[in-house]
Order: structure tokens, then C-alpha cells, then sequence
């Protein structure tokens, strides 16, 4: 296993900038979570640390070796792809011996190897079938092996869930997450899907436009946003953003709705808003920060239930506030009907609040 | 006791089976209407040919009687045939030819396809001008070739002469010895783009992450085509022989033009034998018994084409 460094990496076609100066350090042993929208420069940036393409500018460091201008085959790594990329004249066998034979490994023990992968990911009695007589989740499992044969330094996974179907996918993101204790493998993931992000990786990669968006553990991600395009990928249903304006006044801050309403912030958000470049403040809430009351509570704001949507655990109420549209889960013996006037109280210390114009996170200090 | 009942319940169950089936039939009794015309047609312009080439097999034709006025031989057509020192050279000539314009046609029309699988600039026209052969018709490019090859006026016996690699231009297909080959060559010259835009749509269709996988496994250049383009490539190279072979099993334009069958039948080959034999020298009988031989060969290719198709169809449907 060895850490991997990417350094001010930059991919460029023609004048389209599909990564943007990318720097990230993944120790080694770590599983790392590239996660954004489609687009976002993710799968470029795996394609780069692969080797399957070349880099415009900047460095990649797999252990203490610039691996720049090597081939993908002597760069050490291992690829899980999102059609699995098993071959389908091969036997599973041959697929995981694959990789062996073309390192020229003597014959003894390939077979040790392969048997021990398929031993390993409880597919022995799969060795002599064809890809096309597996479900979709033994190929994938198949496509673990091939990388696992090789005992990589890393492990490169490009969405190697989306395939599959949801109940599938739940099962086979524990066993990667087990695969990775087991190992103590360095695996940098590709997914679109914040929740595999969230709930597998170490540290999570968030990217957007070809920009690192914001780099640490998911809790951090999650409790911290470092700006709205993380505030609002990041959890479901979305973190709800409201747009505000703010008016500082005798030491405390006030925001104010152009409905009409307005909302006494604490001392340290006061603190927060007073460093906003713009008195357009975006004041942002996820829905199990939000409280909901049926009659009015000082410091309550009043809203309008839009839909209401059970979900077994937990009712998701839709309110319209200020232009947005906000997400407030509630226990589901709280009965909510539609275009109900409700009140919603705001948890101060654990809200979020945005500079519009920058749109990244106002701290306090 | 035991097999009575056995026979008698398959009686059972078989009798509901064939009146099931004509009552489907009656069921559907518009359906049939609508496709009788077209069963009709093809019945005319299909069976009846084959089966009045499989008659005439069994006749002898003299050229003075009326052709009505035949006279039934039974196998004699046949036995001649096979006794004949002709239809074994026409046989030898015919396998030469299918066998060495199908295999080379392949291998060059799947070699332009590889070298043009890569982008680089002018691909497209080279793509274009490789396709020319194809396009033009064989008639005329039969004629071309006549004159390159002439002994008198030929473009590659003046090179030749001119390099100095021959004294005098050479008689390509006046000479027993070079006849067959020369056809041959201009034969894959016309074929191989056929067998280039096959196998490039075949390769468009390899996947581009099975690719990927290899390299990261380490494969080099070679090994990836060995591994997984070359596997992948496997039904439709199969296709594209058995295209190639019955078309060349059927060739009459090139040979009939250029050479007629000649210098004594040394460039014949059977299609053109069987003209020659029917519309030369009116011998229906034997000429028909030629076709029927040929026929069966081709429906034997014809069978393993259709089962490789079929194999294509069974490995989309799962993958």
C-alpha cells in the first residue's frame, strides 16, 4: 500500500479545463471519496492517477515515485469500473488470472493467488463460469478480485455501484467498506452518489467544475460546508438555502425576509454575518436542525406546509419560505396537511450561514 | 400394460397437438391471406427454378432437339461429371480461387481496418479511396484490369520492362501458370474493402473500458488486441468469410470477362463452366447438374452462415 499525492493537477481540452488545479494528499490505508454531479472532473481525475490520461500540468505521486510519464501497468495500481470491464471470452479464472499473466508470474502461483482472491471474496465455486452466467453482483465481486489479485499500492474504483440495483448496491458497499478494513487498502472511489461517499469513505473529495470544492472526513463535510454547492450536494434531502438579508444594529444582527418577517441572530452568528462581503446573506438548515409548530412560538417564523411526505421514520414536510423551498423532517405522529400554517424555529447554533456574492461559509471568527 | 397406456397417452397428447395447430392456422386464417401473394411469388420466381434446374439434372438436351423434347438420362449427367478430367480442374480452380480471394481479402480488409481505426489526418479520404474498388462496377474494373495486365500495352509489364526486372512484358493472363493468380488478385483488390467496412464496424463496436481494464492489467498493444479485440472481433469475422466465400464460390464477372475460362479452362471456374456449358454449348442437362452439386455446396455454407448469425443474436441478448 502507498499514499498517493496529487499536486496543482490540471487537465485540459482544447480550452475546456476538466480538472482544475487539484491538490490532495490520500495517506496511506486511506479510503478517499471523490464525489460531484456529473461533469464535475472526477472520473478525469482518476483517469490522471490511472494513467489513462495525461495530465496538462501538474504532479501525481503514487508512494514516493512521480508517476507522471509511467504506463498504468507500472504504475502500480488496480482499476474497478463501472460496466465491470470483465472479459467476457474468459472464464472468472482466466479473468483473474489475467493480470498475472501479463506480469509473467509463474503458473503455480497465479493459481495460489487466484484461489486465494476467490476464497477471500467467497466466489470458488464461480471460477469456472463466464462473466455472462453472473448477476450483476458476482461480476462486480469478480472485478474486486482481478484488482485484488494484484495487491496493488492503490486501488482506483470508478463508480463501481452505479450498475447495480438499489438493494444490490447496499450489500456491496458494506462488503467494499469490509474489503477495505480487511486490507487496509488505499482506494481513491469515483461516485456521483454523496450517500457512498458518505457512508464508506475516510475523507471525501467533494468537486464541482473541475475545482476541489472541499477536502476532509464526511462528518466535517457534513457539519461544516465550506460553501453552498457542498451545503446543498452534501445530506438528504438537500440542506435548505434561504436567501436573507441582513441588518447589523447595537451589537446584534438581524436577517430579514422580504416577506416580511425577521429573525434575531445568536451573538457568534451575529459574529458571522458582520464578515460578509454583501448584506445578501444565505442563511442555510438541514431538516433535522428545523423544528415545526403548529401554533405560534416567539422566535418561530410563520410558513406554509407545501407537501408532506411520509416516508415510515420520518415525515418530510415541504414549507415555502421566503422564495425557498424548505425541508423540515418531523416525527410521524405530528399530523401536517397541506397549505397548513405552520411555525418553523431555527436551531442557531447548528444553522449555516452563506455569503451570497462569494457563496462560500461565513465563520465566526 | 404400462407401455399400452404409455402409447395410448401419447396418442392423447398428441392429437390436441396437431388439431391445436390447425385450429392456431384457422385462427389466424387473414394473416395467411395477406403473406399468400408473397408465398406465391417466391414460390414462382424461387422453388419453381430449383426445381426445374433439379429436373433438367436428369435430361439430356442434344442441341437439335427442342429443349420439351428432352430425353431422360437418370444420374448419367452426374456420373459424367464426376468422370470428367475438366470438373476436377474446374473443382481444383474453383477452391484456388474461393480460398485464396477469401482468405487475403480478409486479412487485408481487417489490417485497413485496424490502420484505419486510429485518428490521424486524411483518414477519412483514405477511408474513401480504399473504398473505390468496391464501388466500382465489376464489369468495368474487369475491363481495366484486362489492359493493365495487357502483354502489349499493359501498365505493369512497361514498369516491369522499364525496371528491367523483365526483358519483355510478361502474358499475365495468357499463360496457363499466371492466369488463375492475376484473376485472383484483381478479385481481392475489388473485395477487401467489403471485408474492411465489416470488421471497422466491428471494431467500432469493441468496448472502450474492456480496453482500459487490460492496460491497467498491463497488457501491451499486442496483448490487448490478442485479448480482447480480437475475441470480440470473432463473430463478425466469421460473417464476414462466409460472405466473402459464397460470393467468391459464385464469381462469374471477373473470370468471364478477363479470360473467359481460358487459356484451356485453366482460369474456369465452376459458375463459368456452368455458362459456358448451358448458354455456350446448350447442354442443359449437364449444366443443371453442375448447379444442383453447386447449390448443395452452398446451402452448406449457407447453414453454418445462418448459425453464426444466430450465435451473434444469442451473445447480444445475454451480454
Amino acid at each position: 500500500m502507498a499514499h498517493v499525492v496529487l499536486k496543482d493537477l490540471v487537465k485540459t481540452y482544447g480550452s475546456f479545463k476538466a480538472v482544475n488545479e487539484v491538490s490532495l494528499t490520500i495517506n496511506d490505508g486511506e479510503f478517499v471519496a471523490l464525489v460531484g454531479p456529473s461533469g464535475c472532473g472526477k472520473t478525469t481525475t482518476l483517469n490522471l492517477v490511472a494513467g489513462l490520461t495525461s495530465a496538462t500540468s501538474g504532479d501525481i505521486f503514487i508512494g514516493d515515485r512521480v508517476v507522471n510519464d509511467l504506463d498504468p501497468k507500472d504504475r502500480d495500481i488496480a482499476m474497478v469500473f463501472q460496466n465491470y470491464a470483465l472479459y467476457p471470452q474468459k472464464s472468472v479464472y482466466m479473468n483473474l488470472a489475467f493480470p498475472l499473466q501479463m506480469r509473467k508470474l509463474p503458473k503455480g502461483e497465479i493459481d495460489r493467488k487466484v484461489r486465494e482472491a476467490a476464497r477471500v471474496l467467497d466466489m470458488t465455486q464461480l471460477l469456472e463460469r463466464k462473466p455472462r452466467e453472473l448477476s450483476g453482483g458476482q461480476q462486480q465481486r469478480v472485478a474486486l478480485g482481478r484488482a485484488l489479485v494484484r495487491d496493488p499500492a492503490v486501488f482506483l474504483m470508478d463508480e463501481p455501484l452505479s450498475n447495480l440495483d438499489a438493494k444490490l448496491r447496499v450489500q456491496m458497499r458494506s462488503e467494499i467498506k469490509r474489503f477495505h478494513q480487511d486490507l487496509k487498502a488505499t482506494i481513491i472511489y469515483v461516485t456521483h452518489d454523496q450517500l457512498e461517499a458518505v457512508t464508506m469513505a475516510d475523507r471525501m473529495a467533494v468537486m464541482n467544475g473541475g475545482y476541489l470544492q472541499q477536502y476532509d472526513s464526511p462528518a466535517q463535510v457534513f457539519a461544516h460546508p465550506a460553501n453552498m454547492f457542498v451545503a446543498s450536494f452534501v445530506g438528504s434531502p438537500a440542506m435548505s438555502l434561504i436567501p436573507l438579508e441582513a441588518s447589523m444594529g447595537n451589537g446584534g444582527a438581524v436577517l430579514t425576509s422580504a416577506e416580511g418577517w425577521s429573525l434575531e441572530l445568536s451573538p457568534r452568528n451575529a459574529q458571522k454575518v458582520a464578515r460578509a462581503t454583501t448584506k445578501k446573506v444565505v442563511l442555510g438548515a438541514r431538516h433535522s436542525t428545523i423544528k415545526l409548530h403548529k401554533s405560534a412560538v416567539p422566535g418561530a417564523i410563520p410558513a406554509k406546509a407545501y407537501t408532506v411526505e411520509p416516508t415510515g421514520d420520518v415525515t418530510f414536510v415541504q414549507a415555502l419560505l421566503s422564495g425557498a423551498i424548505v425541508n423540515i423532517s418531523v416525527s410521524p405522529n405530528i399530523a401536517v396537511t397541506p397549505d397548513e400554517q405552520i411555525w418553523l424555529e431555527f436551531d442557531q447554533e447548528r444553522m449555516h450561514l452563506f455569503d451570497s456574492e462569494t457563496e462560500m461559509a461565513l465563520e465566526a471568527n | 400394460m404400462t407401455i399400452v397406456s404409455g402409447k395410448a397417452e401419447a396418442r392423447r397428447r398428441l392429437q390436441p397437438a396437431t388439431s391445436d395447430v390447425l385450429r392456431k392456422m384457422w385462427e389466424h386464417r387473414a394473416d395467411y391471406a395477406y403473406v399468400l401473394p408473397a408465398i406465391a411469388v417466391m414460390l414462382i420466381v424461387i422453388a419453381y427454378p430449383i426445381y426445374y434446374t433439379i429436373e433438367l439434372s436428369f435430361f439430356n438436351t442434344p442441341p437439335g432437339l427442342q429443349l420439351r423434347d428432352k430425353i431422360f438420362v437418370g444420374f448419367n449427367n452426374y456420373t459424367a461429371i464426376l468422370t470428367s478430367g475438366v470438373f476436377w480442374q474446374v473443382t481444383f480452380n474453383t477452391l484456388i480461387w474461393t480460398a485464396a480471394s477469401t482468405f487475403i481479402s480478409f486479412v487485408l480488409g481487417f489490417a485497413a481496418a485496424l490502420a484505419l481505426h486510429r485518428d490521424f489526418i486524411g483518414r477519412g479520404i483514405l477511408r474513401a479511396i480504399l473504398i473505390i474498388p468496391w464501388v466500382i462496377s465489376a464489369v468495368a474494373a474487369s475491363y481495366i484490369w484486362k489492359w493493365i495486365y495487357h502483354s502489349d500495352f499493359g501498365i505493369i509489364g512497361a514498369v516491369l520492362v522499364e525496371l528491367g526486372w523483365a526483358t519483355r512484358p510478361p502474358n499475365f493472363i495468357d499463360s496457363v501458370s499466371t492466369v488463375l493468380p492475376s484473376l485472383i488478385v484483381v478479385n481481392i483488390w475489388r473485395e477487401f474493402p467489403f471485408a474492411m467496412i465489416m470488421m471497422t464496424a466491428g471494431l467500432q463496436t469493441v468496448p472502450e473500458q474492456l480496453l482500459r481494464a487490460a492496460k491497467v492489467d498491463g497488457a501491451n498493444a499486442w496483448q490487448r488486441f490478442w485479448h480482447v479485440t480480437f475475441p470480440h472481433l470473432r463473430n463478425v469475422s466469421t460473417v464476414t468469410i462466409l460472405l466473402l466465400a459464397v460470393a467468391n464460390f459464385n464469381s462469374f464477372i471477373i473470370p468471364w470477362i478477363m479470360t473467359g475460362g481460358g487459356p484451356s479452362n485453366a482460369s474456369h471456374i465452376w459458375i463459368t463452366h456452368i455458362y459456358e456449358l448451358a448458354f455456350g454449348r446448350q447442354r442443359w442437362g449437364v449444366a443443371s447438374a453442375y448447379s444442383v452439386l453447386l447449390f448443395i455446396i452452398l446451402m452448406t455454407l449457407g447453414y453454418f452462415y445462418v448459425r453464426a448469425l444466430s450465435g451473434n443474436e444469442r451473445k447480444d441478448g445475454s451480454a
